[in-house]
């Protein structure tokens, strides 16, 4: 029995800002062609509010997490924040949201970095302390409100949004992991320095030897160990960055569109960085039927992606609908002007 | 992101955070009354044997607001600022906040308002991030996250 085998996700919940940009705007103001949302795959983007950051995303996605998994706070013996919008460079993310939720004093509480796979890699950590019982129960949040320098191709999709996962013994699982495997290589595709205020990434170096490369290095590892293949699958869920390339790498892989588009939320808010992938996962939760498999891979630059098998159980009813679901975010709201926008994300910002 | 110049105190920043993140209040043994801020004298009745209590899964009704426009030292990027007064539909506890993801014109006298936490105000780009409750109109009506 591989250690995966006896852990699984016990609740999961998500965030998004109920602030949208239309990316028409950005391609209007910036002199871009007015095909480029559609080229990215992407109309519209989430936008954190002005009192809004990756913790209180982060809270309100943990929140939810436990409204589904039903667990005293108390119980998490872990919180692991995968972010890279920090709200302090020095000051952990992760003891706002363990407070918040209930979860201090006894708990482990770190930030991860990892671009966009931070939290990803806390899920295989988690594997690790849930299945040697070292504790009972991890919280695992990505939550990001992702910068992009105004005018650069990032800005049309660097968005907001959070995923919490609760993950603890199989038995109490709404779905539970099978295998999981990881492919990191130091891979210059995208990196932000101390003290820049926004990212720079290699252009084009950002999909064949990044995104591609990884996720099917990852992904085919994931095979080789469980001699699974893409038609045990029902579902798949890539990183996101924007809305074609987890449909190019799943072709790559032998998945069909319809296991993939399920799990495609890119195209309604845009790329939350660590949340992508998993907020994809969230929405094929609260779609997939006991027995279904689903798999996962979120990628992160710098470069690394981990590949999961998903079994979801029957459990999954039960927890479906304790809290507000993906959709319901998704349908809550409210387009704002490029210039609201601007002021909500410190674009522009008064001289004191 | 706001700017500004307010100034925070560390100790009453910390000493009030259980009750700002997690919406605790006091419950008065005696008389019943929920009071948010938690006391440790009801404000009712004047009686010591109170009991805490956790808000945050409470809803709440909107009782009244205003929307202001020449806020404080430090509030500018967060005009127009918006604070209500909610009762929690349980346990009747009337709390002064900020109300957020909400623009002036949907407010509602009555309407139905779920808590959350959000950054209150911040010493500048240095200091410190001061973290609170703010009610906002709640997600979804129908759902099993009720008090």
């Amino acid at each position: 029995m591989l250690p995966e085998e006896r852990v699984g996700i016990v609740g999961w919940g998500v965030y998004i800002p109920r602030w949208r940009l239309n990316l028409k705007e950005i391609a209007e103001i910036w002199g871009f062609s007015p095909e480029q949302p559609r080229e990215l795959g992407v109309s519209e983007k989430s936008v954190a509010g002005i009192d809004e950051d990756a913790v209180t995303m982060g809270i309100e996605a943990a929140r939810n997490a436990l409204l589904r998994a039903g667990i005293n706070p108390r119980e998490i013996g872990a919180v692991w924040f995968g972010t890279e919008s920090k709200p302090y460079a020095v000051k952990p993310s992760a003891t706002i949201v363990a407070e918040a939720i209930g979860a201090t004093p006894h708990a482990m509480a770190t930030d991860w970095e990892f671009a966009c796979r931070a939290a990803s890699e806390a899920i295989r950590a988690s594997i690790g302390v849930v299945a040697s019982g070292l504790v009972k129960y991890t919280l695992v949040i990505g939550s990001d409100t992702a910068q992009a320098n105004p005018g650069d191709v990032l800005e049309f999709t660097a968005s907001s949004a959070a995923t919490a996962l609760i993950i603890g013994n199989r038995e109490n699982s709404a779905a539970y992991f099978e295998a999981s495997a990881t492919y990191i290589t130091d891979t210059p595709d995208f990196w932000r320095r101390d003290h820049s205020k926004y990212p720079l990434h290699g252009e084009a170096f950002t999909g064949e030897p990044s995104y591609f490369k990884h996720i099917v290095g990852a992904v085919k590892a994931l095979f080789e160990k469980t001699g699974l293949k893409p038609e045990d699958f029902d579902y798949a869920v890539f990183h996101q960055p924007n809305g074609t390339f987890p449909l190019r790498v799943a072709r790559m892989l032998g998945f069909p569109k319809e296991k993939v588009s399920p799990g495609l939320v890119t195209p309604y808010i845009g790329n939350s960085y660590n949340s992508s992938a998993l907020i994809g996962l969230a929405r094929v939760l609260e779609l997939a039927k006991p027995g279904q498999r689903i798999l996962l891979a979120p990628f992160g630059s710098g470069a690394g992606s981990d590949a999961y098998s998903i079994v979801v159980s029957d459990k999954i009813e039960e927890r479906k609908y304790n809290a507000p679901t993906v959709d319901d975010y998704l349908k809550r709201k409210h387009v704002i002007s490029y210039s609201l926008y601007a002021k909500y994300r410190g674009l522009i910002y008064r001289v004191e | 992101m706001s700017g500004g110049t307010v100034r925070i105190i560390i100790p009453p920043s910390w000493r009030t955070r259980i009750h700002r993140y997690r919406l605790t209040a006091t419950k008065c043994r005696k008389c019943g009354v929920t009071l948010y801020p938690p006391a440790s004298i009801c404000r009712h009745c004047g009686s010591r044997e109170i009991e805490q209590v956790e808000l945050v899964n409470e809803r709440a009704r909107l009782l009244t607001w205003t929307v202001i426009y020449n806020v404080m030292e430090g509030f500018e990027n967060r005009k127009p600022l918006i604070i209500g007064i909610v009762e929690t539909v349980e346990s009747k506890a009337r709390i002064l906040a900020p109300l957020t993801d909400v623009l002036p014109n949907e407010l509602r006298q009555g309407m139905l308002m779920e808590p959350v936490v959000r950054r209150v105000r911040e010493e500048g780009e240095a200091g410190l991030i001061h973290y609170g409750v703010a009610f906002r109109p709640v997600l979804v009506t129908e759902t099993s996250k009720t008090s």
